[in-house]
């Protein structure tokens, strides 16, 4: 368990700037020892960055650059993220996925992509015929030629997984600390000093997790390693109602006519389509484009008609946070006390628990002592995925709590039981963005058309905002 | 879980299933219940507290919460149930469907079934619209309940998309929470309203309609700070801190959906006969649900003439 400290105190063991999902998983693991932990970050939610808006797959590695430390890292990943998932209540679902080849390059294509996946350590793929792969996805769009299987890609909750790493740090004795910016960072001999809009803290290691803005906190240490740039990715989600049309994650097959976009299941129960790649300057520009707009839709009209006739429920653009060069940067400065953790893709999802252990190893070697090790306080994240038995439908709970026979988000099915436990949960949500990742509420297909008011009400009664 | 039975259940508490619910009553039917996901009965007209409700059917006006109030009354004096806080989950049979409410599980089988689910106005997600993600962009919809229910802050400055009935009462509405209307656009040539109502509101309230005009993107990080449009004389950026959605109906299709009923390509509704029976013998749609959108006294008298014609 973390060391506890008392509220007043400002000086901390290690420090971990950004509350990312990789940020979060260092703070939980690093949380099994007797260390005094600081979680920071500029937002007001955990996940609330780079996080938020990734494509939520559970990936096997399979095509991965072989023997890169993503590589390894998303195997060893995969295997503690799942277990991790089973453990606390995470949704996720074995859908598996299927590389579609439309061309006859693509076709080709796929007994290389076999070839390296076995090279990662994947040995689970096959190839599915024409016939086969139409009996697997019937609405498909026609033009396909074939596929290539691999069972293993699995579709998870991705904003469960940063909640629950960072909750159970918290639970555990790390002290989160969001709404606050490092604007400046300064050194003495065994302090980093983080200079930041809520005041001054003190830590002896420091662990740059800041995502988009990794290469910002990078350069107040002099490194120049890598530049970020933002890569824009926008996603679109299709209803409920849509789910029933795809079985499989569907992916694109990498080809000389660019890397194409998938179309997924969710664990929430809806249809993602996209995302789009667009490198831009702007860390910010989270806005969609009509552009990419137009370019996902006459992709996924390709891909799945019949999807194009559903309503579409949300529309996301996230920002990838990319460097120039194709592998995880993740570097210890071992004078500095400092370990760097930068250029983690949306790969970093299933890697997150591999990269904590990775940079607790790091930060050994650099002379932290873990101190003894011992067990996080077990914690259980409420389940939002489809394949469990949501509060709505559980009789026992309804007759225990009545609230959760209350559904106040219709579309999503939310209860009023649910927001009332997420409003006294450790990690409460502040805005409506963060209701909606921890329950799903206002993020169904009338996007609050009935359940707005009610929710900003409760918001406000809990002291948040709109 | 409870089991229960009925002659006629009717889902959705709005105007046409409360004008069914009481027509059904005076016919004859001894066990008829009402069941409505919302905490209160009495649908849209709850949180549209303009007037000219209940012209057709009741032959005086009055504002949408004394209209829905009036339906109410008239269902529970005719002896009805209503069943409020209470969700249709699913079909568990040919006429049995599942209910969920903080009573618990239900399963109820009923000789007849009406869907009253009504409509909803598409949000900007549904209409594709590009651009960032700031709060201060509403439906008219979620408007009113802000406004009317709620009383919340809205803002100063609004833009309307759409230029049909519903985008007049979302003119009124936000009037009355103090937020001026400085624009309400239309790709088409005219509005689709009545001239008269137009007019009327054009004048007192003073906002120019846009029309031509295409909503290209919403601008601001936190809060709105505007919208990009595109104009037959080019493009364009009106300031706003609020940006209303309006009309662009899509019925609440969803149970009709996951019964498998017949559904029509064109308006999404369920395809109904002459008797607003559906491709399931027994199970019957009216009002809102099948568009195109009607006014809440039309959807009543859809909702009592059904038992005329019917039964």
């Amino acid at each position: 368990m973390a060391k506890r400290v008392a509220p007043h105190v400002r000086t901390f063991d290690v420090a971990i700037i950004g509350a990312g999902v990789v940020g979060a998983a260092i703070a939980r693991e690093l949380a099994h020892f007797e260390l005094s932990i600081l979680l920071i970050d500029a937002k007001s939610d955990v996940g609330a960055g780079t996080s938020k808006a990734n494509t939520a797959i559970l990936h096997t590695g399979f095509d991965m650059v072989p023997g890169s430390l993503e590589s390894r890292l998303v195997s060893r990943g995969y295997a503690l993220l799942r277990d991790y998932a089973r453990e606390v209540g995470i949704s996720f679902e074995s859908c598996g996925a299927l590389l579609v080849a439309w061309n006859d390059e693509e076709l080709a294509n796929l007994s290389k992509i076999q070839e390296k996946a076995i090279a990662n350590g994947y040995h689970e793929t096959y190839l599915v015929g024409v016939d086969a792969l139409y009996a697997k996805e019937p609405h498909l769009g026609s033009g396909a030629l074939g596929a290539l299987a691999v069972p293993g890609e699995w579709i998870i909750d991705p904003w469960s997984t940063t909640l629950a790493y960072a909750t159970q740090a918290k639970s555990a004795g790390a002290i989160l600390q969001l709404n606050t910016r490092v604007e400046r960072i300064s050194q003495s001999a065994h302090l980093h000093t983080l200079h930041t809009n809520q005041g001054e803290f003190e830590a002896r290691y420091l662990v740059n997790a800041a995502g988009l803005y990794s290469d910002v906190i990078d350069a107040e240490f002099g490194f120049e390693d890598f530049v970020v740039t933002p890569r824009r990715g926008e996603l679109m989600v299709f209803d409920k109602l849509a789910r029933s049309l795809v079985s499989h994650i569907l992916l694109p097959v990498p080809s000389s006519m660019g890397k194409g976009v998938l179309v997924s299941p969710t664990v929430f129960g809806n249809v993602m389509l996209g995302p789009t790649a667009e490198n831009l300057s702007d860390k910010r520009a989270t806005e969609s484009s009509i552009a990419g707009l137009a370019f996902l839709q006459e992709k996924g009209r390709k891909i799945m008609p019949a999807l194009l006739d559903e309503e579409i429920t949300a529309i996301y653009a996230g920002l990838r946070a990319a460097t120039e060069h194709p592998d995880f940067q993740i570097s210890l400065h071992a004078p500095q006390r400092y370990v760097t953790v930068g250029g983690i893709r949306s790969t970093g999802l299933t890697a997150s628990m591999a990269i904590a252990e990775h940079v607790r190893d790091l930060l050994t070697t650099s002379g932290l002592d873990l101190g003894q090790q011992g067990d996080l306080p077990a914690i259980h994240i409420p389940a939002l995925g489809e394949s469990g038995v949501r509060p709505y439908l559980n009789d026992e709970l309804i007759a225990a709590t009545p609230s959760y026979g209350e559904i106040v988000c219709h579309c999503e099915r939310v209860t009023r039981g649910e927001i009332d436990a997420a409003m006294i949960s450790p990690i409460p949500p502040r805005d409506q963005a963060a209701l909606g990742r921890r329950t799903r509420a206002t993020l169904g297909r009338c996007q609050g058309f009935y359940c707005h008011a009610e929710v900003r009400a409760l918001l406000e009664n809990a002291g948040g905002a709109l | 879980m409870k089991v229960s039975g009925v002659d006629l259940l009717i889902v959705g508490a709005g105007p046409a299933g409360l004008a069914a619910a009481i027509a059904a009553k005076q016919s004859g039917l001894s066990r008829v219940r009402v069941i409505e996901r919302e905490r209160e009965a009495g649908g849209v007209p709850r949180h549209s507290f303009h007037t000219g409700y209940g012209m057709r059917d009741l032959h005086r006006v009055m504002n949408g919460p004394r209209y829905a109030a009036r339906y109410i009354s008239h269902t529970l004096d005719s002896g009805a149930e209503i069943s409020t806080s209470t969700t249709a989950i699913d079909w568990v049979g040919e006429r049995t469907i599942a209910l969920t409410s903080p009573r618990g599980l239900e399963e109820v089988t009923a000789d007849r079934i009406i869907l009253a689910t009504g409509a909803r106005e598409r949000g900007r997600n549904a209409r594709v619209v590009a651009g960032t993600r700031p709060a201060g962009i509403y439906t008219t919809g979620s408007l009113q309940q802000s406004v009317y229910l709620r009383h919340q802050e809205i803002g100063s400055r609004a833009v309307i998309i759409g230029a049909e009935h519903v985008s007049f009462s979302a003119v009124m509405t936000l009037a009355h929470a103090n937020v001026e209307t400085v624009a309400m656009l239309t790709s088409e040539a005219h509005h689709q309203s009545y001239f008269p109502l137009h007019w009327g509101t054009a004048l007192r309230y003073r906002y120019s309609l846009r029309t031509k005009t295409e909503l290209l993107e919403i601008l601001g990080r936190d809060r709105v700070s505007g919208v990009r449009v595109l104009t037959p004389r080019g493009e364009e950026v009106i300031e706003c801190d609020t940006v209303v959605f309006s009309a662009d109906w899509i019925p609440d299709h969803e149970l009709a959906r996951r019964g498998g009923l017949q559904m029509s390509d064109v308006t999404k509704s369920p395809i109904v006969n002459h008797l607003h029976e559906t491709s399931r013998a027994g199970v019957y749609a009216i009002g809102n649900l099948l568009l195109p959108i009607k006014s809440a006294d039309q959807c009543a008298l859809e909702g009592s003439s059904l038992l005329s014609k019917n039964w």
